[in-house]
């Protein structure tokens, strides 16, 4: 297990200390924030590993500390929200979120989620371009190969591209707006059509099953997520 | 003339008013105003010709030697004007030819014969009869125009005052009555009565106004004719669409094409009017409508988050319970189903407030009035709101002379549950720990006070404090406070009492009700 410092902003006392408690529980350490403003103060200080983040915050919104917390800091950030903001909800992983839950949530899936962002971090720490195998699939990052049943799956520039902003956020989901936006450029962040064809393209050359994506997984209306985790990543200590 | 354009008109329009002939006997404003040329005058104006004629001729015979044919025949043409124009035209046409005939005869020679000697005398004669034909025909057709301009008008000026009386009121049942109450007595009936269309059931017709007689006792479907009175059916109907129907009744003849032109055309603008005022009521329905809408998404959104807020926390506590990786020793255990059991108190409380709130929206809440013991409701009251929040200290200040309260003993305690809550959660939010209850006597009545020291209501606010959505939170609508202090104030109401906020020496809020003490009537 992989412990580290989790902040929890919500305005909701009984959530705060529901969530808390279990993180505690399971070895990470935590601080809450009860608003904005607190959770804004208190990040840098607390140099918190991962935030898990209410949207519907009183004062200053959780899209705003969400814009913050980036502005200095690429740390992982979970965002909570309710069904009814689900604008907000894709506005924040625009912005740069990781990942969200619609609230009521299992903490179950909240740790499933911690867990898969912290390894993620711990992979980009480990500087080393990492190695992708799911069954025989294999994504070699460092030597830019791709094969597949062990023979080489030959890749556009524009597919390789995609694949390079997936494999840079492992776990991560990643809106339709975010990816147009770094693998076109800003200029397409609207051609949500470009993306699904490339995006089905790109699984019909290395999913097992393009049909039933597993490594490339479509959150309907939002965007997609890279599930593969880095292989043979050398686990740093637990700090 | 007119009477054939009025007529053709008429029968243009469908020819469901009967054509009618002269004016009866009874006066009424409209008949004066388009008072028709009365027979009895025409008949004098026959016996003037012939009576008149024969006494010119008595007056000239005398002297007929001394007078030329010529001067006896401008005489003869001043009297057939004069007749004409008494008469009219039958009586000028008539008087001409008298005329003629007693010129020829007595006064141009040789005398007493139809006989004329010079011919110069046939001229002299037979311009007089084309020159008193001719001036008769033109006086009469002046005349003619003259009563048709003067008929028009008062049937303008009639109209006039029916659309300016029907256009200058507030929509409603009144102003349909004052409407035809002026109608009837312009026009001359006794009985009026307005059917429209019934908006809930379309093709049936409801009364919507009538005067001099019984609601309901004039129908459309009432036979035509009763007691030889006049019964009149208008439809008012404005392009296809038919709105109703006008039923006149009156003890009178049948109407003159005029009072028939007049009531159709008022009956068009009484359409278009019903028309307005049935568009007016759509569109006031709609507005209701809109704003109802408004409200219920408001009231959802509230109710979603408010009811998840405490479910995520219980779903976020079971969940961890259930998780294999959940520390197994009893603190941890015991520490989360409390969590749980608080929270499923918050959500039984919220939902006992939605269910209040709507049984005092659909009025259907009756308090049971009764001497209560305040005492015994606040301590009560105290101690649950002790379990809920944990951290608050709860002190209590009670005047030995308010003990005794009129109220529902189970709405007090609602309304103080909710009151404590409300400051707990206020004093909370501010970081302080103490909400005092204090209950005093006050002309009469029983004054309680729920003191917090949280950030306190501003002015500007206090007024909406007690609306179901309003609450100081800026983040869209939430129930919140809203709600429970919407209820307290619905509560009270029925209780007889009043609820309003103070401001707490130092910060804060203070919720205050007053109740009355002594039995009340």
């Amino acid at each position: 297990m992989i412990a580290g410092r989790i902040l929890v902003v919500d305005d909701e006392p009984e959530i705060r200390r529901a969530v808390g408690r279990a993180l505690g529980a399971r070895g990470y350490t935590v601080e809450s924030a009860a608003d904005g403003e607190r959770a804004v103060d208190v990040a840098p200080a607390f140099a918190p590993d991962l935030v898990v983040l209410d949207l519907n915050l009183p004062g200053i919104d959780g899209l705003s500390v969400c814009r913050q917390i980036r502005s200095w800091s690429q740390v992982p950030i979970i965002v909570l929200s309710v069904r009814e903001d689900e604008s907000d909800k894709v506005a924040a992983l625009d912005l740069g979120a990781d990942d969200y839950l619609t609230k009521p949530f299992g903490i179950d899936e909240l740790l499933a989620r911690v867990r898969a962002l912290l390894r993620r971090t711990v992979a980009i720490e480990s500087r080393k371009p990492p190695r992708f195998v799911f069954g025989e699939v294999e994504v070699d990052l460092e030597t830019r190969t791709i094969r597949r049943d062990g023979e080489d799956v030959h890749l556009t520039k524009t597919e390789w591209a995609l694949v390079d902003a997936f494999t840079a956020h492992p776990g991560r989901l990643l809106t339709q707006r975010w990816l147009l936006e770094h693998v076109w450029g800003p200029g397409y962040t609207e051609d949500f059509n470009v993306l699904r064809v490339f995006v089905s393209q790109l699984r019909r050359k290395i999913e097992p099953d393009a049909d039933r994506p597993q490594i490339i997984v479509t959150d309907p209306g939002v965007g997609y997520r890279w599930v593969l985790r880095p292989a043979e990543a050398a686990v740093p200590p637990v700090s | 003339m007119s009477k054939r354009v009025a007529q053709a008109a008429i029968e243009r329009r469908g020819g469901d008013l009967m054509p009618a002939g002269r004016g009866g006997p009874e006066p009424n404003a409209l008949r004066l105003l388009l008072a028709p040329r009365a027979g009895p005058r025409r008949a004098i104006g026959y016996v003037v010709a012939l009576a008149g004629t024969a006494a010119l001729t008595g007056t000239f015979l005398p002297v007929r030697a001394s007078l030329t044919p010529l001067s006896e025949a401008f005489g003869f043409l001043v009297f057939v004007v004069a007749v004409a124009w008494v008469g009219g035209l039958g009586p000028g046409i008539a008087a001409s030819f008298f005329a003629f005939g007693a010129f020829n005869f007595f006064f141009l020679p040789p005398y007493n014969t139809f006989v004329i000697e010079r011919p110069e005398h046939i001229a002299v004669l037979f311009v007089l009869l084309g020159i008193s034909v001719l001036i008769s025909t033109l006086l009469n057709r002046t005349r003619e125009r003259a009563v048709a301009a003067e008929t028009r008008e008062g049937e303008l000026r009639a109209l006039q005052e029916l659309s300016s009386e029907l256009v200058g009121r507030v929509p409603g049942r009144e102003a349909y009555e004052a409407v035809l109450e002026r109608l009837t007595s312009i026009i001359g009936f006794d009985v009026a009565s307005l059917w429209v269309e019934d908006e809930d059931s379309p093709g049936r017709l409801r009364e919507e106004a009538s005067i001099g007689a019984v609601a309901g006792t004039l129908e459309p479907r009432a036979p035509s004719t009763r007691d030889g009175n006049s019964l009149e059916r208008v439809p008012l109907s404005v392009g296809r669409h038919n709105l109703g129907m006008l039923l006149l009744r009156g003890d009178r003849d049948p109407l003159t094409p005029g009072e028939s032109r007049v009531l159709r055309a008022f009956c068009d603008q009484l359409a278009l009017v019903l028309e307005r005022d049935r568009l007016l009521h759509v569109a006031a329905k709609a507005e209701t409508y809109r704003a109802t809408e408004k409200l219920r998404r408001a009231l959802l959104t509230a109710v979603s988050h408010d009811l998840r807020s405490p479910l995520s926390a219980i779903k976020a506590s079971v969940t961890d319970l259930l998780d294999a990786g959940a520390p197994e020793d009893l603190t941890y255990r015991k520490e989360a189903l409390a969590s749980i059991d608080k929270e499923v108190d918050r959500l039984n409380l919220l939902i006992a407030n939605l269910l209040d709130m709507s049984r005092i929206e659909s009025g259907m809440l009756r308090a049971r009035m009764q001497s209560v013991d305040l005492d015994e409701v606040v301590t009560q009251s105290i101690d649950q709101a002790k379990r809920r929040w944990t951290g608050i200290r709860f002190a209590t200040s009670r005047d030995p002379r308010a003990a005794i309260v009129q109220a529902d003993p189970v709405f007090l305690d609602r309304v103080i549950t909710n009151l404590l809550d409300n400051a707990a959660r206020a004093t909370l939010d501010a970081g302080n720990a103490s909400v005092e209850i204090e209950a005093r006597p006050s002309n009469g009545s029983t004054v309680v006070r729920v003191i917090d020291h949280g950030k306190g209501v501003p002015a500007t606010a206090r007024e909406h404090l007690f609306h179901a959505f309003y609450d100081l939170d800026e983040r869209g609508p939430r129930l919140g406070s809203g709600l429970g202090l919407a209820i307290c104030k619905g509560f009270l109401t029925s209780m007889r009492g009043n609820i309003w906020v103070e401001e707490t020496p130092g910060g804060g809020a203070t919720l205050a009700l007053s109740l009355e003490t002594e039995k009340g009537t």
